[in-house]
C-alpha cells in the first residue's frame, strides 16, 4: 500500500531549484534512506514530504491526496519529524518532551488522559528512555537526547516517521543502537521510516530502499544493491570507491578510495592485472594511483573488479556475466598481455570459467615475462577446478613465478 | 542538579501565589505616613461589594482613612498588580517565543518607541485626556505600536518572521528612536528632566481612572496569552519541530506578538518604562515551576504583581515624602539578581 508518494517535485525560489523533479513512492513498512553529498538537497526534500515546504510545482501526496489540502494537524496526525537539531535550552524533563508527541491529538485545555499516557510510556520503554524520564532534558547526552525526541515522535503514533540525520553527531555505537531502534520500530510496529543520513554503510545495512540523490535530483533509486554501485558513487560524490559485500554483515558497503581530482604522475611500465571478485581492488587503486599503466583481464562483467576499473576508465577484456572466458575475450586478453611489461595475478580462486586466466598467465611465463603471484587475500579454498589450478601453480612457481605475500612486498619487487 | 525543587501542582502553586499577592497588596496598602491596619484595608475593599459590604462593620475606620485606603493606596498598589502582571507574562512569553533569555516586553521596541512618543507629548504639551488617559499616555501607546510595526515589517521576511532578525530589527529600531528621543531632549532641554522621570517609570497619582480603563483589556489579553502556552512550549523545540507537530507557527507568533505588544504598550502607557520586571521574574518563576508555559505565563503574572508592589512600595517609602521612580528601585533589585544568574549559569556551562 503506497503511504506517501512525490510527484515530479519541484523547490526553491531562484533559477536552481533545490529539489528538480522529483518523483518517487514509499509503501506503507518500508525502510527508506536517502543519501547524497552535502547541500544535494535531502534535508529539503525531508521537509517537503512533511509539507514543512510548499513546492514551486508538482506534489507530495499522503494516502493518495495532495499534502497541501491537509491541515498541518491532520498531517501531524500521520507523519511525524525527528528534527536534526535536537538541542533545547529550556529545562523540561524527558516525559514532559515525550508528552508534547501528544499534542496533535489535543485541545488546548485538554490534559493527557489514560490513552496518552500508555503511548508515552510505550514510547520511552521502547527507546529505553523510561528510567531517565525525570531528567531535565538539558542534563542528558546527545545519544540519549537523540532517543527522547524519537520517543516523542512514537508516541506521536503516526504511520510514517521521518529522521533528519538522527545519527550525525553520535558515536559509532550510538549510531548503531538508533538504527536498530528504528529497524525494531518499522519491523514490530509497521512504522514506514524515511531517513536522511550521510553514512552510506549504515544506509546499505538497514535500508530496504535508498534515494541518492544529486544537486537536488534523483540519480538513482532501488535495493542498496541496485543504489550503491561505483558508477553512482563517483557520479554522486565524484569519488572513487570500492563497492563489496561486507563479510561480516552481508550488506553492500563501500570502501571510499580516492578525491576525483587527484592528479597522478604517469610511469612508462605496463602492468596486466589478473584478478576478479574483488581480490583485485586494492591492487588496481595502488598501481593506478602510483602512475602504472593498467591492463585488466579477463573479468565478468559486473565483477567487483570490473566495476572499479571501468569507473577508473582502465582498459580491459571482459565476458559475459557468470560465462566462462570466450576464445574472443582471451584473444584479447593475450593482445594485452603481449606488450604488458609484467603481469600481477591475485589469488583469486579458480575454477572451470576463470582457469583460462591462470593458463594465459603461464603462457606469459613461458614467453619470458615477470609473473607476480600476490598472496594477500584469505579464501578457504583456491582449487574449484578438481586439481588442475593447483598443478598448474604449482608449475609456474617451479619456472619462475614470483610469490608475494603483501602488497609492501609486491610494489617493492617491482619497483 | 540532583535534588532540584520542581513544584508540579498547578493547582496549589496558583493558590499559594494567589494568597500571597492578596496579603501583599493588604501589607502594603497599609505602608506609608498614615498608619492604617491590614485589617481595615480588606473591609474598605469588601465594603463597596454589595451584600457583604451591607453586613460588615466599617465603623473603626474614620473617614480620612477610608479615603487614603480607596482613593490613594489603593488604586496605586492594584496599578502595580496590573502593570506587573502585565510586564512580566509578555516577558515570559517573549522569551519563550524569540526562545531567548534575554527577551523582555521591551525588546521589540516598544520602549524606545513608547519614551518617543511621551518626549514629544511632553515637548508638545498636549494635555488633553482622551477617554481619561492623558496625553503623554497615548503618545507613549502610540509611539509602542509604531515602533514594534516597524520591527515587525522589517523582520519579516515573506510570510515568516525569523526569530533572529525579528531580535535584530528590535535592536536597531530601538536605538534609532532612542537617539531621536535623546536628540529631542538636547533640543528642548528644559522638558529633559521631566522625560528623563516618564523613561524611569513611575506608578505615582493615577487614581482609579487607569485601572478601570485597562483592566479589563489587560486581563482579557492575558487570558487569551494562557491559550497559547502549550504551543509556546512546543515550538521551544524548534520551529520546524513544532510545525510537524501541528502547531500552526507563523500564525501563533503573530498573535503572541499582538497579545504582548498590546499588553505591554498599555502598561508603559501609564506607568513609564519600569525595567527587569519583565527580564527577572519570568526567570525566578522557571527556576520554581519549570519551563511549561501553561503554569509558567499565569505565575509569572502573579509573582510580577508581587513584586512590583514590593518596589513601589520602597520606591515611595523609602525616602518618604520624596518618591523615587520605580523603576531605579526594579534595576536596583533586578540588575544584581540578574547578574547572579549569569554566573550560576556560567557554573552551569
Amino acid at each position: 500500500m503506497m503511504s506517501v508518494s512525490a510527484k515530479n517535485l519541484v523547490f526553491g525560489y531562484s533559477s536552481t531549484p533545490v529539489i528538480r523533479d522529483v518523483s518517487f513512492q514509499v509503501d506503507k513498512g518500508e525502510f527508506i534512506s536517502i543519501l547524497g553529498p552535502n547541500g544535494s538537497g535531502k534535508s529539503t526534500l525531508l521537509k517537503t514530504i512533511n509539507g514543512l515546504y510548499i513546492p514551486s510545482s508538482g506534489r507530495i501526496e499522503l494516502m493518495g491526496e495532495n499534502i497541501e489540502r491537509y491541515k498541518r494537524r491532520d498531517i501531524a496526525r500521520r507523519i511525524s519529524l525527528v528534527p536534526q537539531d535536537t538541542s533545547l535550552q529550556f529545562e523540561f524533563t524527558v516525559e514532559e518532551v515525550v508528552t508534547m508527541g501528544r499534542h496533535p491529538f489535543k485541545g488546548r485545555f485538554e490534559k493527557e488522559d489514560e490513552r496518552d499516557r500508555k503511548l508515552i510510556y510505550e514510547a520511552m520503554e521502547m527507546t529505553n528512555t523510561f528510567d531517565i524520564r525525570d531528567r531535565l532534558i538539558t542534563e542528558i547526552s546527545g545519544g540519549e537526547r537523540q532517543r527522547v525526541y524519537i520517543a516523542k515522535a512514537l508516541a506521536q503514533n503516526t504511520e510514517i516517521i521521518l529522521l533528519d540525520e538522527p545519527t550525525s553527531h553520535l558515536d559509532i555505537n550510538h549510531q548503531i543502537d538508533i538504527l536498530n531502534l528504528l529497524r525494531r520500530m518499522n519491523q514490530e510496529k509497521g512504522i514506514t521510516i524515511i531517513l536522511v543520513i550521510h553514512d552510506i554503510n549504515l544506509a546499505t545495512r538497514f535500508s530496504d530502499r535508498i534515494l541518492l540523490l544529486k544537486k537536488g535530483s534523483i540519480i538513482s533509486q532501488g535495493t542498496p544493491e541496485d543504489v550503491i554501485t561505483t558508477e553512482n558513487i563517483l557520479n554522486a560524490y565524484g569519488m572513487r570507491a570500492a563497492v563489496e559485500r561486507n563479510r561480516y554483515t552481508g550488506h553492500i558497503s563501500v570502501i571510499p578510495l580516492e578525491v576525483n581530482k587527484r592528479i597522478r604522475s604517469e610511469l612508462n611500465i605496463k602492468v596486466h592485472v589478473i584478478s576478479g571478485g574483488g581480490s583485485g581492488q586494492d591492487l588496481i587503486n595502488v598501481l593506478y594511483h602510483r602512475g602504472y599503466q593498467l591492463s585488466l583481464g579477463v573479468l565478468n562483467a559486473g565483477d567487483t573488479d570490473w566495476q572499479y576499473a571501468r569507473s577508473l576508465k582502465i582498459p580491459l577484456s571482459e565476458e559475459k556475466p557468470f560465462s566462462a572466458i570466450s576464445d574472443r575475450a582471451a584473444k584479447k586478453n593475450r593482445e594485452m598481455l603481449a606488450v604488458a611489461d609484467l603481469v600481477i595475478m591475485t589469488n583469486v580462486p579458480i575454477g572451470g570459467g576463470n582457469l583460462r586466466n591462470l593458463k594465459m598467465a603461464w603462457e606469459s611465463l613461458e614467453n619470458g615475462k615477470k609473473v607476480y603471484y600476490l598472496e594477500d587475500r584469505d579464501y578457504d579454498e583456491f582449487d574449484y577446478t578438481g586439481g588442475e589450478a593447483t598443478a598448474l601453480l604449482e608449475r609456474m612457481i617451479e619456472n619462475g613465478l614470483i610469490v608475494v605475500d603483501s602488497m609492501e612486498q609486491l610494489l617493492r619487487a617491482i619497483s | 542538579m540532583k535534588g532540584k525543587i520542581r513544584i508540579k501542582s498547578y493547582g496549589f502553586t496558583m493558590l499559594v501565589l494567589f494568597v500571597l499577592l492578596i496579603l501583599m497588596i493588604g501589607i502594603t496598602s497599609t505602608i506609608g505616613s498614615a498608619s492604617i491596619s491590614p485589617i481595615d484595608v480588606y473591609k474598605v475593599v469588601l465594603s463597596k461589594v454589595p451584600l457583604i459590604g451591607d453586613v460588615l462593620g466599617t465603623d473603626t475606620i474614620t473617614p480620612a482613612q477610608h479615603s487614603i485606603i480607596w482613593s490613594v493606596r489603593l488604586p496605586r498598589v492594584l496599578l502595580g498588580v496590573i502593570v506587573g502582571a502585565g510586564l512580566s507574562i509578555s516577558g515570559a512569553s517573549f522569551q519563550g517565543l524569540l526562545k531567548n533569555p534575554m527577551a523582555d516586553p521591551y525588546i521589540l521596541g516598544i520602549s524606545s518607541g513608547a519614551a518617543l512618543g511621551a518626549a514629544i507629548a511632553i515637548i508638545l504639551k498636549l494635555e488633553t485626556a482622551f477617554i481619561g488617559f492623558s496625553g503623554i499616555s497615548i503618545m507613549a501607546f502610540v509611539g509602542a505600536l509604531i515602533a514594534v510595526t516597524l520591527v515587525y515589517n522589517i523582520g519579516r521576511i515573506r510570510s515568516q518572521v525569523p526569530v533572529t532578525t525579528l531580535l535584530l530589527a528590535g535592536v536597531a529600531v530601538g536605538q534609532f528612536l532612542t537617539a531621536i528621543t535623546s536628540l529631542l531632549m538636547v533640543m528642548y532641554n528644559r522638558d529633559m528632566t521631566k522625560i528623563i522621570y516618564w523613561t524611569l517609570g513611575s506608578l505615582a497619582g493615577k487614581g482609579w481612572n487607569p485601572i478601570t480603563t485597562m483592566s479589563i483589556p489587560i486581563i482579557a489579553a492575558m487570558v487569551i496569552l494562557l491559550f497559547f502556552s502549550r504551543d509556546i512550549n512546543i515550538m521551544l523545540t524548534g520551529e520546524e519541530s513544532a510545525k510537524s507537530l501541528g502547531v500552526n507557527v507563523e500564525r501563533i507568533k503573530v498573535y503572541i506578538l499582538l497579545l504582548g505588544t498590546f499588553i505591554t504598550s498599555m502598561a508603559v502607557s501609564v506607568s513609564g518604562i519600569i525595567g527587569f520586571v519583565g527580564l527577572i521574574i519570568p526567570h525566578i518563576v522557571r527556576l520554581i515551576v519549570g519551563p511549561d508555559h501553561r503554569i509558567l505565563l499565569p505565575a509569572s503574572a502573579i509573582v510580577g504583581s508581587i513584586f512590583m508592589v514590593f518596589t513601589d512600595t520602597i520606591a515611595r517609602t523609602v525616602i518618604s515624602p520624596m518618591e523615587i521612580p520605580v523603576g531605579i528601585i526594579t534595576a536596583i533589585f533586578g540588575g544584581p539578581f540578574f547578574i547572579y544568574l549569569l554566573r550560576s549559569k556560567k557554573k552551569a556551562l
